[in-house]
């Protein structure tokens, strides 16, 4: 087609000029911003950059990742990780998709839950790290524990022992983005077709039924999109833990984020904490591909 | 019959009842922040915790005009906010419209790229940015922030908008076309006015991010730039027990992006949806 010559060829090729001016600067600035600090991580992975001792700086070949493969406390960090992830995406989308069957059932004040829904979303992860740290976990003045002792519980040090810690950064985690999970799925449930629903209907189908058969696959692209989504920014997760817990207490909620940041800013050893960071980033590459790979697969499934 | 209908409203009192509940856990946070907000730091200390007190102001006005002013940092936050948005507009909207409509070289590859480039965990650019913006100079400054502020917002606006301009009908710019207009007359007067709501949402987005962001601002910043977030948590490192004065600056830190997420509540959830679509989304 474009090499057809003549009048359309040269539209065509104006097209493209036009085109390409318009996408340079923002792919150039993507380019330099993005591109370069990562090429820059990968360099500094394999280089000894330590801000305590700089006389000792210089090519460090492989050794960064020879020391990682015998680093228990990244392995530690790692299993970390695999757990926040996976417990709080699957919480998310447990809670969230109860909650809106929920709400869709109720017949009125259904706009109450959603400005609700949007409060948590609209609040900086540092800031709903601290509110939880102080307000809610604290031993004593905190509203959980509180609440807690009232029910005639134990008193629990939250965010001062380590399973417990870990329990409270995935909840706190999971209260601020479940409402993401609740939204979307709200709406997607909102937008299915009620026919299919009224067929079932005189099918006699029961509940349950109608949600397993009808419900769930109808919904089954928003989940897993919502997956995808709630998945990489678990793995970028950083702030809320940060300010609620800072790893601790020792390294019990120390997921690999937070690991290669402390061994960067606060050891200042930047050459083996790029190349935690580096880990981080294929770990990232890694599940994002294979679940972009399952959803078109599934598309592709569907389709055919 | 009537069995049948007390069944039903028993049903739905029930529904309601688990909904409230469930709406509780998530607004009980906030409502006790605001209520310590009120208190005396004396009064926070009590146990149990108490409901009833004489609620004071004192708090607000420390966060806003006394010593534990944030208003430097509210400021900060909205001209780093301000400057992200701007420029990411200006860059992205003309980039969208290309992948969205045009015949672009290497089209595929380069939407991949940009789509790749929403994936890098902050972490990964925080290392290398506090290296490459300390060897120019640039660490605590608001080029310096801004700058790196672009490497979350860029592609996802980029993205947002591509799923925007796709629904712009072509005969629109057909329509244009025929009028001899130019091909930047018709990106400005055909194709920007039929996005506008699509590019107030990924404004709002961007800004919201912006605003958030803590990780850059943390390690990258200092005492010229310091956001809100900072400010947050120096809060609780410096002064381990000040909860009321920390929950009276929280709220006020933020109140923009309350405010815009209630007003603008039905436009974020259909951009969480389309950019959802588009694997968007991050934080």
């Amino acid at each position: 087609m474009s090499s057809s010559g003549g009048k359309a060829g040269g539209i065509h090729a104006g097209e493209r000029r036009f085109a390409l001016a318009l996408t340079v600067p923002g792919l150039l600035v993507l380019l330099l911003t993005t591109t370069f600090p990562l090429l820059y991580l990968i360099w500094s992975s394999f280089q000894t950059i330590n801000l305590a001792m700089p006389f000792m700086d210089g090519f460090a070949g492989v050794d960064n990742y020879i020391q990682m493969w015998g680093d228990s406390r990244f392995w530690h960090s790692l299993k970390l990780t695999a757990i926040y992830t996976t417990s709080s995406v699957t919480l998310q989308i447990l809670i969230g998709l109860g909650l809106a069957l929920l709400v869709m059932q109720i017949p009125a004040g259904q706009w109450i839950f959603r400005i609700v829904a949007i409060l948590p979303i609209v609040l900086a992860p540092v800031v709903v790290g601290l509110f939880w740290r102080t307000l809610m976990l604290s031993p004593n003045f905190g509203l959980v524990d509180y609440l807690i002792q009232l029910l005639g519980f134990e008193q629990v040090n939250w965010l001062g022992a380590p399973t417990p810690a870990l329990i409270s950064v995935i909840v706190i985690h999971t209260w601020q983005w479940t409402p993401f999970a609740f939204l979307v799925l709200l709406a997607s449930l909102a937008s299915l077709p009620p026919d299919v629903y009224e067929a079932a209907r005189i099918d006699r189908a029961s509940a349950f039924q109608r949600f397993w058969h009808i419900t769930l696959p109808l919904l089954r692209p928003a989940i897993v999109i919502v997956v995808i989504i709630r998945s990489m920014i678990s793995l970028a997760a950083f702030a809320a833990i940060f300010a609620a817990t800072g790893g601790g207490p020792g390294t019990a909620t120390e997921i690999l984020n937070l690991y290669a940041f402390k061994t960067s800013f606060v050891e200042l050893n930047f050459g083996y904490g790029s190349a935690l960071a580096v880990s981080l980033l294929v770990i990232t590459m890694v599940i994002s591909g294979v679940l972009f790979y399952l959803r078109t697969a599934r598309h592709k499934a569907t389709a055919a | 019959m009537i069995a049948h209908r007390r069944a039903r409203i028993l049903r739905t009192v029930v529904l309601m009842v688990v909904a409230s509940t469930l709406l509780l856990i998530w607004v009980l946070p906030l409502i006790w922040a605001f209520v310590v907000s009120l208190k005396s730091e004396r009064e926070v200390l009590a146990y149990p915790p108490t409901v009833i007190f004489s609620p004071t102001t004192s708090n607000y006005a420390d966060a806003l005009f006394g010593d534990f002013s944030i208003v430097d940092s509210l400021l900060t936050s909205a001209i780093v906010s301000t400057a992200t948005t701007v420029l990411t507009i200006v860059l992205a909207v003309p980039a969208a419209y290309a992948f969205a409509r045009l015949r672009l070289p290497a089209k595929r590859s380069l939407g991949f790229y940009t789509m790749a480039t929403q994936m890098v965990p902050p972490v990964g650019l925080v290392i290398p940015y506090f290296l490459i913006l300390n060897r120019f100079g640039w660490l605590d400054t608001y080029h310096g922030m801004i700058t790196v502020y672009l490497t979350f917002s860029l592609p996802f606006a980029i993205w947002l908008l591509v799923s925007y301009m796709e629904d712009v009908p072509w005969e629109m710019e057909e329509a244009a076309f025929l009028d001899k207009a130019s091909r930047l007359q018709t990106l400005w007067h055909v194709v920007i006015p039929q996005v506008r709501g699509g590019i107030a949402v990924t404004v709002i987005f961007i800004f919201l991010n912006a605003w958030n962001e803590f990780l850059f601002a943390v390690q990258l910043g200092g005492n010229t730039v310091r956001p809100v977030t900072v400010a947050m948590y120096n809060f609780i490192s410096v002064e381990q027990t000040l909860w009321a004065k920390l929950s009276a600056a929280a709220l006020v830190a933020m109140l923009p992006v309350v405010i815009i997420g209630i007003a603008a509540q039905k436009q974020i959830v259909k951009g969480l949806s389309v950019g959802a679509v588009k694997g968007g989304g991050r934080r």
